[in-house]
């Protein structure tokens, strides 16, 4: 049988396994990250502690003459070449910034990219505190600065950033191997946890398979035990020891059921032979009559036996049917026409509704006695002059025999324990178990019956069974 | 004809062996698979009625090993058992018969009649058969009786061809419907009484004779006068 892998338990186990392990290692990436990250700027951080201390002497020490933005400017230069040591097509004032903010906050002097009032903004957000660098966005600019701030007295102060772009390269490149390696491992956990789920669960599958074979066919045959001992092997050694057990009682029903059959029909059979020779040989009518009697009284006990016995065996699985291929159709159609003179003597019109030729797998005298009962039982409750109708009808691989009369139907009480041993009808005749065998063989053959409460006058009565394969192979057709 | 009957329970030997002698058969009897075996390899036997039951073994496999050493007589199976399994099939299917417990002695002898003759060649196919003053046309499909048709339908054709090839002979319900309707179960509505009432009112009507005699207890025999 397939199954869509998305509805399969394999696929939802693998689902969740990865889900849990692409969270973990996420995780695991994320602080690895954050490490590594930590200690690209360390490095570059000091460097701008250093320079900035630098540069704030140089400022405070050097005349405020025209020399001063140049030698500034040749220091910040100087240090944005050591710290980022790959040559970049792009000026090095658009990568570093260097400027000094008067009491006032006001820039006196400017050293990088334009245009001031953007980084004099996101320096102004940032709130930065003297001597600890941050990594400030500044707008337009498409990477951020690190920048760090180093007071002087009056409330001015020295600003010193750059873009450290071997940092940032470094710090991509990790962000990028990570990304890549992860949904690698992802892919590459979730087809391991499929495969091994469903290489597991297939397993499982197949006991499943063998033991709902088991349950309808043989008790004789078992699941292979592998010499492992793992879960789904000891479920496998579990269920062969049910099997062993179930098997076993059901032998031994059987025996017993055999036992008494022998038991009680030994007797049976040389009383009644006896009563038969007597029959042939007397010559004295008065004897005829009750002789006759006394052999029809003993008949009527071996059926209900056999009946019984029947149903003992069935209520225990162990029901036992020499199953043929055969036709449904022909089978049905048959017991109507041994049936029908009967119907006619009590005024019944019987109407036969076939649709094509039905194959079963069944015991035919356990299903001749189904239908046969079925008829039995529609004699026995309707009153003469009743119209009943026999269907059979295939759909969805079951063929559906509904047998419905429009006669006074059954009474609640009855409907709901039809099926049970030993229930009849208020003026019912007969033994009660004649519905009782008919739903025991139906189940046996992995059919079921069943009274629908019909909302017109009369009763129903439908039986379902499995349809067998159409195969090229000539169906035993009875006739 | 010599018979030999093996059956444990003493009771219905005792019946059976006095039955089969009144009804003209030569009969020897068996208690155990063990002494029926040495009987039936004497070879003089021209049929076997075999209960499957035996204290010292399973009846089939005697049956098995006699055949496997040429005993060829065929065999009628009593079983205990309510359905018959495949293997005895099998031997239906070769040829021999069975019965389950309890039977009708009359389906028994009639039976029995149906395997000495199978064993014997079988009769030539006609296109009459004449009983009496009752005759069947197998090409039409029709019967007359004195000459005059008795429009029967062809369920009632085909039980009345049953009846008259077993004329004078009696034969039970359960053999009817196996034989004409090929069923074996037994209806709780007397179905085959039904089809005999109905084919005894066209056939024995118009006739002060009538042919199909029903004996209680038993079944129903076709006789003529």
């Amino acid at each position: 049988m397939l199954r869509s892998p998305a509805r399969t338990a394999a696929w939802r186990l693998s689902i969740w396994t990865t889900l849990a392990f692409a969270v973990g290692t996420a995780l695991a990436f994320l602080i690895m990250y954050l490490l590594v990250e930590n200690s690209v700027r360390e490095r570059t951080d000091s460097w701008l502690k250093g320079e900035a201390e630098v540069l704030s002497n140089v400022a405070t020490n050097s005349a405020q003459d025209s020399l001063y933005g140049r030698v500034v400017e040749e220091v910040t230069e100087q240090a944005a070449r050591e710290i980022s040591e790959e040559g970049s097509e792009k000026g090095q004032n658009e990568k570093s910034i260097f400027f000094v903010m008067n009491a006032e906050n006001q820039p006196t002097l400017w050293i990088g990219p334009e245009p001031r009032e953007s980084f004099l903004k996101a320096i102004a957000d940032a709130r930065l505190k003297p001597g600890i660098p941050q990594s400030i966005q500044v707008d337009k600019q498409p990477l951020p600065f690190r920048v760090v701030a180093s007071s002087r007295e009056h409330g001015s102060g020295i600003y010193l950033g750059l873009i450290d772009h071997a940092a940032n390269n470094l710090l991509d490149r990790l962000i990028l191997r990570f990304a890549l390696v992860w949904v690698g491992m992802v892919l590459l956990g979730f087809v391991i946890a499929y495969a091994s789920a469903s290489r597991t669960l297939s397993r499982v599958e197949r006991i499943t398979e063998t033991v709902a074979r088991i349950g309808t066919d043989d008790l004789g045959s078992r699941l292979p035990e592998a010499g492992d001992s793992d879960e789904i092997s000891r479920l496998s050694r579990t269920f062969n020891h049910m099997l062993d057990r179930i098997q076993a009682s059901v032998n031994q029903l059987r025996t017993v059921t055999d036992s008494v059959a022998h038991d009680l029909k030994s007797p049976v059979t040389w009383i009644r032979g006896r009563l038969e020779v007597a029959l042939s040989d007397s010559r004295d009518s008065s004897w005829r009559e009750p002789v006759a009697e006394a052999i029809e009284g003993l008949d009527q006990m071996a059926q209900l036996l056999n009946t019984t016995l029947d149903l003992a065996e069935a209520a225990a699985g162990a029901l036992q049917l020499d199953r043929r291929r055969t036709s449904f159709s022909v089978l049905v159609k048959q017991l109507a026409e041994l049936y029908q003179p009967v119907f006619s003597d009590h005024h019944h019109t019987l109407e036969v509704r076939i649709d094509g030729d039905i194959p079963i797998d069944a015991d035919v005298s356990m299903m001749n006695r189904v239908v046969g009962n079925l008829l039995d039982n529609e004699l026995k409750h309707l009153p003469n002059g009743c119209h009943v109708r026999i269907q059979l009808t295939e759909s969805d691989n079951r063929a559906e025999l509904r047998i419905e009369d429009n006669g006074p139907g059954f009474s609640a009480e009855v409907r709901d324990r039809a099926f049970e041993r030993f229930v009849k009808g208020p003026h019912s005749s007969g033994h009660g178990l004649g519905l009782a065998i008919v739903r025991a063989v139906v189940r046996a053959h992995g059919g079921e019956v069943s009274i629908p409460g019909s909302g017109s006058q009369g009763a129903v009565i439908v039986v379902i069974l499995p349809v067998a394969p159409r195969t090229d192979a000539p169906t035993i057709l009875q006739i | 004809m010599r018979l030999l009957l093996v059956e444990d329970d003493a009771s219905i030997r005792g019946f059976l062996e006095q039955a089969l002698t009144e009804a003209g058969y030569d009969i020897d009897t068996a208690a155990t698979a063990a002494s029926a075996e040495a009987l039936i390899l004497q070879g003089k036997h021209d049929a076997f009625i075999i209960d499957l039951g035996l204290p010292d073994g399973d009846g089939l496999e005697l049956i098995q090993r006699c055949r496997a050493k040429g005993s060829t007589a065929p065999v009628l199976i009593l079983s205990a058992r309510r359905s018959v399994n495949e293997r005895v099939r099998g031997l239906e299917q070769g040829g021999d018969d069975y019965l389950t417990k309890p039977f009708a002695l009359a389906e028994l002898l009639a039976r029995l009649r149906n395997l000495l003759r199978h064993a014997a060649p079988p009769p030539k196919e006609t296109l009459r058969l004449r009983v009496g003053d009752l005759q069947l046309d197998f090409v039409r499909r029709e019967a007359y009786r004195n000459d005059r048709p008795l429009r029967l339908t062809s369920q009632e054709f085909v039980l009345l061809e049953y009846l008259c090839r077993h004329a004078g002979r009696v034969v039970t319900r359960a053999m009817i419907l196996e034989d004409v309707w090929q069923m074996r179960f037994d209806p709780a509505t007397n179905v085959v009484e039904v089809h005999i009432y109905r084919l005894r009112n066209k056939v024995d009507r118009d006739s002060d004779q009538p042919m199909i005699q029903t004996i209680r207890g038993v079944g129903y025999v076709l006789k003529h006068a």
